[in-house]
């Protein structure tokens, strides 16, 4: 077993995830380990039902491992309580979902403003007016995401999840619900404040092509992952 | 697909549906919407029955048959057919003789089995009272207070009736059915009727009533007085409690509104948690409707399978509903029973279709119209993965606006009150519909609270503004019933127990001679005792409206007839009479124009209407002046009220005979007789008896009322608890990410709290709002007292309001600490 790398942004070692269904045990994740350096990019790549979700949950510390270890920025997951990851995961972690999660009872702005006041911010609304400025949504602060495309969402989502300026961003297939053309426009947004904010980035999808512009890709098949740095 | 195929399809659709668990929300707003309406309906059920036993007691019978000739013999054996009890009661007036004097009295022969219903109480010659079905024994008699008084009689005296001699062995201390006229009051000689015969009194032409008295169960009598409708002999008419007591119509009628109004506002806000878990259970059903299309479903077969669906489970919570209902009710009665303080008559059989009845009802109005939607539903929409919203148009609140006026009409049994309350409430809800949406309007546009909690509780109230107005009003009309009960109760039911003062008359004097009112003043005064108020009452016949002869034979409705036949009395007085309320027209419009003012209740019933010409006959001449005034009197303050008032210019001239209430408490009844004695041509008519039996009447309707106001409040608790059910998934999806962007428990917490207590707050303040509008409306309209506001009920309400929120919504806040962030990486998938 591999010690734990302290330089890394997050470091997983022998992850399993084991489910009772049915009265049988279920193993949807065996021995999975990995690590992400700072300003690295990450894809995890793998078949619906092959374990994807449940290893970025497990990774973020939205979940707990049946055995095996997280750290997040050196500290260990297994130590801190739901409200520790809450912490860390508040000043540090940013999200980027699939399909979008964003509030429908707050504006744009206030969207953005959440993670910010959240953290108890007292620049939330300009911080996050500028930064919506620069996903291009400037003008749309105070919209309601039902007024929105999905490109628009998904780009007030962006900018949610890099206002706090994460150490480490999660993206669970962040194209999934979009077009191509606008698809291709969140990815280059994505990897533009990445390599601005010098974020590191875990990006689960099953697209091969979007898997390429990532520093390494793993694959997931079965519940096993497949290291390959490219 | 064959039909018995499709009925296995069916049956196979629902058992799934149910055993999924999907149904539950819905089933059990259904069942508790169904028990809310029948412990209402069974409660109010059995109060009223209470009452019409109580009131048959003034009868003395179930139904009783009045004529001016004995009943004919066909109708007796009808009724003795039907396993009827039968009792006869004759009464007349006429002259009683003794010790050299005589006195004008009312005979009143009774057969053996009077009274039917209530107790007759008596005191015999050994001075004790006895209570119990009484009646005098052949060859005696018994009087009341007034005549041995007048007369100077003791027990044991003999008195000559006719052509008889009686043994007098009782005084008349309470008859059921005495003091049926208020101001036909004269002393009462009570015998039995197997001495009629002897006294020789009753002859052709004698202005004898004849009195048969019926009782029986409920179906019999209900079924013999149709029968008698159509075999009513010529000069009969079936007597009615209500048309013969007016004080207790009115008691009954304003207890009738009451209970109504509760009702009714039971029954929308349980509607409104009905229709909050249709569009829920809907919402999640449009993608599997869209797989059943897929497989070859057609749109009618799959509405057929909702319909199905629907129907069972209409019919299983309005059975179960009905038994919880029964259940709650006995709760109910165990808690008022020290108030309600007798055994109550069991509910009716309506009550228990009542149940199965409402569910489907509610049903048929609140899920048919979106129901309908789902076969709209394309099969792309599995393909498009679509959320495909229930679309509201106005058939849906329509549809369900009628449901409720039948469900409303079946319990009130009257169809435009029903329509008049639902319209009345349809409109108090929507004034306090738009209120709550103003004040989310306004909250959502003040500048950003410091604090996020509050901001995004805000924000989550602001996000589903129709539901947060429905959580509103629902929870507001409730907490308001209840501030309106506890806080301005003593403005409100206490108001009305006022109306019957404590210190309401309790005598009514009558025949006071023009020439004698200063004299009787200053007996008064001498006595230490307050003037008196002196009314002058002048008989008229009303012999045409606008210069329409009145021809009382021609008048459909019976009630009308018998108004029309008798003579009314009639007074003049310059100002409005306390008590009294003007409803139309204004009050004396120059003293010297002649012109009437009319008790509404009469102007309805003898189709009088403002600026119409009435004419009189009094005393051989005509008056005739147009109706300048309506007036509204409160017949249960026990004042001397008027059917047609005039001013004194019109009648002054007229002769008149003078009429006066007052009030002696017990050590000062001896000036009663000290005022007879002086005034020996007056008559005293004591009330105080009827006093005590409306006022206990008023006592037992107060507490019933109490009650359903709090099962008021828990539905709308229930329809806050549909609300957060049916927002439960949006609420635990906003928490998992806010759980994801690092939010601690604390700060969920505070979300959920805040929102809780901003909705406490604005429901307290409406319900504080319209509490006192009630209290103002009701001191005001109702009752005619001063209108003081009571400001403290806007920090009670708001209090009241947080606390009744945040506890209902407690079990949210619960499950906050236990949400997990995963649920939102499952929900895209």
């Amino acid at each position: 077993m591999t010690p734990i790398d302290n330089k890394a942004v997050l470091s997983a070692q022998n992850l399993a995830k084991q489910v009772v269904f049915n009265g049988e045990p279920l193993n949807i994740l065996h021995a999975a380990s990995l690590s992400v350096g700072p300003g690295e990019s990450v894809a995890i790549v793998g078949a619906s039902g092959s374990g994807k979700s449940t290893l970025l949950s497990l990774l973020a510390g939205l979940d707990q491992p049946s055995s095996g270890e997280v750290a997040l920025f050196g500290q260990s997951l297994a130590g801190l309580n739901e409200d520790g990851r809450a912490l860390l995961r508040r000043d540090k972690v940013g999200f980027v979902f699939q399909n979008f999660q964003l509030m429908p009872q707050l504006t744009a702005l206030e969207n953005v403003m959440l993670p910010l006041e959240l953290a108890g911010r007292k620049d939330a609304r300009d911080s996050a007016s500028q930064m919506l400025t620069h996903v291009g949504l400037g003008q749309r602060l105070r919209h309601y995401p039902r007024h929105l495309s999905g490109g628009e969402q998904q780009r007030v989502a962006l900018a949610r999840a890099f206002a706090i300026h994460p150490g480490i961003l999660f993206a669970d297939e962040p194209t999934g619900n979009l077009d191509a053309a606008t698809g291709r426009q969140i990815i280059d947004l994505l990897f533009q404040l990445n390599s601005e904010q010098h974020t590191s980035l875990v990006l689960v999808t099953h697209d091969n092509e979007l898997a390429s512009r990532c520093d390494a890709i793993y694959r997931l098949v079965d519940g096993r992952l497949n290291g390959a740095r490219a | 697909m064959s039909w018995w195929s499709r009925l296995l399809l069916a049956a196979r659709f629902v058992r799934r549906e149910i055993v999924s668990g999907e149904l539950t929300i819905l089933a059990l707003a259904l069942l508790v919407a169904v028990t809310a309406l029948t412990s209402v309906s069974f409660f109010s059920d059995r109060v009223e029955r209470a009452l019409t036993t109580q009131a048959t007691q003034l009868l003395a019978a179930d139904l009783v048959l009045n004529g001016n000739q004995p009943a004919p013999a066909a109708i007796r054996q009808e009724a003795q057919r039907r396993g009827l009890q039968l009792a006869d009661n004759i009464s007349f007036p006429s002259m009683v003789f003794a010790q050299g004097q005589a006195t004008l009295a009312t005979y009143k022969a009774v057969s053996n089995h009077y009274p039917l219903r209530g107790e007759m109480t008596v005191r015999g010659a050994d001075g004790q009272p006895s209570t119990g079905v009484l009646h005098p024994a052949a060859g005696t008699a018994w009087a009341d207070a007034r005549l041995l008084r007048k007369l100077g009689l003791k027990l044991g005296d003999r008195i000559s009736v006719g052509n008889s001699s009686l043994l007098l062995s009782g005084e008349i201390l309470r008859e059921p059915d005495g003091a049926m006229d208020l101001y036909n009051f004269v002393p009462r000689l009570m015998f039995n009727s197997a001495d009629l015969a002897a006294t020789g009194l009753i002859q052709e032409g004698s202005r004898a009533r004849w009195r048969l008295m019926l009782a029986g169960d409920d179906r019999q009598i209900s079924a013999f007085r149709q029968w008698l409708g159509q075999h009513l002999p010529a000069g009969s008419r079936l007597e009615n409690v209500e048309e013969a007591r007016p004080e207790i119509r009115t008691a009954l009628e304003r207890a009738r509104r009451f209970l109504g109004l509760t009702a009714m506002l039971t029954v929308a806000l349980a509607a409104a948690a009905v229709a909050l878990a249709v569009r829920r259970y809907l919402a999640r059903h449009w993608q599997p409707v869209a797989v059943l299309r897929c497989m070859g479903l057609t749109s009618s077969e799959v509405l057929g399978l909702f319909v199905c669906l629907f129907l069972l489970l209409g019919l299983l919570s309005g059975a179960l509903g009905a038994l919880a209902g029964y259940a709650v009710q006995l709760g109910l009665m165990q808690l008022s029973s020290r108030f309600v303080g007798e055994v109550l008559p069991d509910p009716g059989w309506h009550s228990w279709l009542l149940g199965p009845a409402a569910s489907l009802l509610l049903l048929a109005g609140l899920a048919l119209p979106p129901l309908l939607a789902i076969r709209n539903v394309s099969p792309l929409a599995v393909l498009r993965n679509d959320v495909v919203l229930v679309r509201s148009n106005l058939l849906a609140p329509l549809a369900a606006l009628l449901a409720l006026l039948a469900l409303a009409a079946w319990q009130m049994d009257d169809v435009s009150l029903a329509a008049w309350l639902l319209a009345g409430m349809t409109a108090f809800f929507a004034g306090v519909a738009l209120l709550a949406w103003g004040m989310l309007w306004l909250l959502r546009r003040l500048p950003a609270a410091p604090r996020t909690g509050w901001r995004y509780g805000v924000a989550n109230l602001a996000r589903r503004p129709w539901l947060a107005i429905v959580q509103i009003v629902a929870l507001a009309v409730g907490i308001m019933a209840l501030l309106t009960l506890t806080v301005v109760r003593d403005d409100l039911i206490s108001a009305w127990q006022h109306s019957i003062p404590p210190d309401a008359p309790n005598k009514f004097v009558i025949n006071i001679q023009q020439n004698q009112r200063a004299a009787l003043r200053d007996r008064f005064a001498v006595a230490g005792l307050q003037q008196p108020e002196l009314s002058p009452m002048i008989r008229g016949r009303l012999i045409a409206i606008n210069d329409k002869p009145l021809r009382p034979s021609a008048l459909a409705d019976e009630r009308a007839r018998r108004l029309a036949e008798r003579e009314f009395n009639l007074s003049w007085r310059d100002d409005l009479p306390q008590g009294n309320r003007l409803v139309a027209g204004s009050w004396w419009q120059g003293k010297a124009k002649p012109q009437f003012s009319v008790e509404q209740g009469l102007a309805g019933t003898l189709g009088i209407r403002l600026g119409d010409t009435l004419a009189f006959d009094i005393g051989g001449s005509t008056y005739r002046a147009r109706v300048t005034s309506l007036r509204a009197v409160a017949w249960d303050s026990f004042r001397v009220n008027f059917f047609v008032l005039a001013p004194p210019s019109l009648l002054q001239q007229q002769p008149a005979s003078w009429i006066s209430s007052f009030r002696l408490e017990g050590a000062q009844e001896e000036f009663a007789n000290r005022l007879v004695a002086a005034f020996p041509n007056i008559t005293i008519i004591d009330v105080s008896a009827i006093l005590d039996e409306v006022r206990a009447m008023v006592d037992k309707l107060t507490r019933a009322i109490e009650a359903m106001f709090v099962l008021a409040l828990a539905a709308g608790v229930l329809v806050l608890w549909a609300a957060l059910a049916a927002t439960r998934d949006e609420r635990l999806s906003d928490i998992a990410v806010m759980r994801a962007l690092g939010a601690s428990r604390a700060q969920l917490r505070a979300v959920v709290l805040a929102e809780l207590a901003w909705l406490g707050a604005f429901t307290g303040l409406l319900a504080a709002l319209g509490a006192m509008g009630i209290g103002g409306i009701a001191a005001g309209k109702l009752f005619n007292l001063p209108w003081s506001v009571n400001f403290y009920l806007l920090p009670i309400g708001m209090a009241c309001g947080v606390v009744v929120v945040t506890l209902a919504g407690w079990p949210l806040v619960g499950r906050v600490a236990r949400a997990s962030p995963l649920a939102i990486l499952r929900a895209g998938q």
